[in-house]
């Protein structure tokens, strides 16, 4: 009965007409980006996190989520239509959907790529329902060093799941963590990496580095990017898929949403893993698989379920243990902070309306955006038309202004114009700047639950060997270390991220 | 093993850091390391520092054995222009209003590529600076002068 009771204030919170309204402005805004390639939903939410303090946490948080399921079903438009994945989790999607686009058959793809959505979306959320209670109740248990230990399998995870080198991830890892602890330590009241200046001494805010980082640096590189591909228009006839269609998408559905909802609870993992993933998976179980590539819808049905069930599952590790999975939930929890939340078990007992509420709307977000998208696909592909010269304009205005208003300080922009550049020597190097985020926000965390625990063992670093929970989680950070050492499964990665 | 590798590369941005945050904290800051009961402030910027340190020499080390991709140019133009414009918004927000700011970060940001087309990028600027004073003063009630209060700070020595 329980999960009806949490449901039902779940219902009463996100269909208040506020917060409805919210959710409805984070599922179009969501959309609108995921139409626009160089326009991702993290560099979009570290754009609103400013704006969100005007709002009330729930409608903040209902917001924020919008942008990223949101994200999800736009970029699947623009690869489906003009083979311009809009987010990088669509990329898959552009391959089938766009060669059904050429046989005309736009709008079946279109229609199946919703509907799969939505029935991933629905699921992963009924699996946030019942996941969340059992899951707090078991943070609940944890005594500092556990903590430390799950964090620090979640770097590791992280690590692992991260596209690019693995020793670069580590190394962003590790200067993310130095650079959240830059600041006045609590515990001592002695300032760190401040070099005198008073603006630093509270640290340097999330929101400077995610703006600059996200922001600013991909303006640069896609300016500098002369790359550009002509927009092939084609006409959309009939959005009705056919009975076959439907048949065929059946199967595929349901496997990418068991297999994103799973890939969405690892951290590291997300909405781009599990499209990947599901996309391979279809091929593989396929009668014919030489069609894939060639319009089979198949390959749309399985990849945009799998993206979205992940998009949506990525939200239990982050509501029940308070851990960031990835970049967006960084971001996520960005948003708590500026309205005072501590992420963590507590957020459920302290805050169910806000919880429960967040979770609901996320249903009803789904649902909108099936309804907002279909008949409006002509308004979003004309979107594509503004060209990224007037774009990178306004989203420079729009980071700049973001970071000047949290505190009124000329000196934080100054912060962000640095990080920009950073993060662009980043992209340079080939360095995921998604690693550096989490290491910047679980430093500080970390360092808090060490210090606790030293203080609870008196000072024997064996603490984190001798608590049961503590243990098992280091002993497979260990083992998921050892195993990506192994010459085979780094072929094995290799060879899945290049498909 | 090629100095432009972007591996060889990362790794001396990872030692380099490493290394400054060594200096800083033992030299600069002074922090102190403190007991294994009480760990002191020093203990994990110090253990990240070398954490940090020992990714770069790995990951310098590795190109010895195996190449990877060389850097790519960089994009002076967007590079500069688009850091001049963030800069040039802090420094002017505050003395010179909203109006005045946006002219001439925005416009900074546009000189970053060849592809601005200058008339279409003034009837956008109208628009943007109409939206933002509309949306941050007006709406939002961001305590933003909109026109110019007083000459910026670090100009005013030279007009005197």
């Amino acid at each position: 009965m329980d999960v009806f009771s949490n449901l039902a204030l779940g219902f009463s919170v996100a269909l208040s007409l506020q917060n409805l309204f919210w959710c409805f402005m984070g599922a179009f805004i969501g959309t609108a980006i995921g139409v626009l390639p160089g326009v991702g939903p993290v560099a979009t939410m570290a754009l609103l996190l400013p704006v969100t303090y005007f709002l009330t946490p729930e409608g903040a948080l209902i917001m924020l989520a919008g942008i990223y399921y949101g994200a999800q079903y736009g970029g699947s438009t623009t690869a489906i239509l003009v083979n311009l994945p809009g987010e990088a989790s669509s990329v898959v999607t552009a391959l089938d959907g766009y060669a059904m686009a050429r046989q005309g058959r736009a709008g079946p793809a279109l229609a199946i790529a919703a509907i799969g959505s939505f029935i991933a979306g629905t699921f992963a959320t009924f699996l946030i329902v019942l996941a969340a209670p059992p899951l707090t109740k078991l943070a609940q248990q944890f005594a500092p060093a556990d903590y430390f230990s799950l964090m620090v399998l979640g770097l590791v995870l992280a690590v692992v799941m991260a596209s690019g080198s693995i020793l670069k991830a580590v190394g962003m890892i590790f200067l993310g963590m130095l650079l959240g602890l830059v600041g006045t330590d609590v515990n001592t009241g002695n300032t760190r990496f401040t070099f005198g200046v008073s603006d630093l001494f509270d640290g340097i805010g999330f929101v400077i580095v995610a703006m600059g980082v996200f922001g600013i640096a991909e303006i640069i590189k896609n300016l500098g990017d002369t790359t550009r591909r002509d927009l092939l228009s084609s006409k959309i006839e009939g959005l009705m898929p056919t009975r076959e269609d439907l048949k065929r998408s059946a199967m595929p559905i349901l496997r990418g949403t068991i297999l994103g909802s799973l890939l969405g609870i690892l951290p590291g993992g997300g909405a781009v893993l599990a499209s990947f993933s599901s996309y391979s998976l279809e091929k593989k179980l396929s009668a014919t698989p030489e069609m894939f590539g060639k319009g089979m819808i198949e390959g749309v049905a399985g990849p945009e379920s799998a993206n979205n069930a992940a998009a949506q599952t990525s939200f239990i590790p982050m509501l029940t243990l308070g851990i960031p999975a990835n970049a967006v939930m960084a971001m996520m929890i960005g948003g708590m902070m500026i309205h005072g939340i501590v992420p963590g078990p507590q957020v459920m007992e302290q805050k169910p309306g806000l919880f429960w509420g967040m979770i609901v709307s996320m249903w009803i977000g789904n649902a909108m955006l099936v309804i907002l998208n279909l008949p409006l696909i002509g308004m979003w592909v004309k979107m594509l038309l503004v060209p990224y010269r007037l774009l990178s304009i306004a989203i420079l205005f729009f980071c700049a202004i973001g970071v000047y208003s949290l505190n009124n300080l000329h000196t934080e922009v100054y912060f962000m114009a640095m990080f920009g550049v950073l993060g662009y020597v980043f992209i340079k190097l080939g360095c995921e700047p998604a690693p550096l985020l989490l290491g910047y926000l679980l430093g500080p965390l970390m360092e808090v639950y060490m210090r606790r625990a030293m203080l609870l063992s008196r000072g024997d670093p064996f603490i984190f060997f001798q608590r049961p929970l503590s243990l098992a989680f280091l002993t497979i950070a260990v083992l998921v270390l050892i195993f990506i050492m192994l010459p085979n499964f780094r072929k094995a990665r290799e060879t899945a991220f290049q498909e | 093993m090629r100095l432009k590798d972007q591996d060889f590369l990362s790794g001396l941005m990872f030692l380099l850091f490493g290394a400054a945050a060594l200096i800083t904290i033992y030299f600069y800051d002074k922090l102190s390391m403190g007991t294994a009961q009480r760990p002191g402030t020093g203990v994990l910027p110090a253990i990240l520092a070398w954490c940090l340190i020992g990714t770069g020499v790995v990951l310098m080390g590795k190109t010895v054995v195996a190449t990877s991709e060389p850097l790519a140019g960089w994009a002076w133009r967007p590079l500069l222009a688009v850091t001049a414009a963030t800069i040039a918004f802090g420094l002017f927000i505050d003395d010179l209003g909203l109006i005045l700011t946006m002219i001439i970060s925005l416009t900074l940001c546009a000189a970053g590529t060849p592809e601005t087309k200058w008339f279409e990028y003034t009837v956008f600027l109208a628009i943007m600076i109409a939206g933002g004073v509309g949306t941050f003063i007006w709406l939002l009630g961001m305590p933003i002068p909109i026109w110019p209060t007083r000459i910026p700070s670090f100009l005013s020595f030279i007009l005197r």
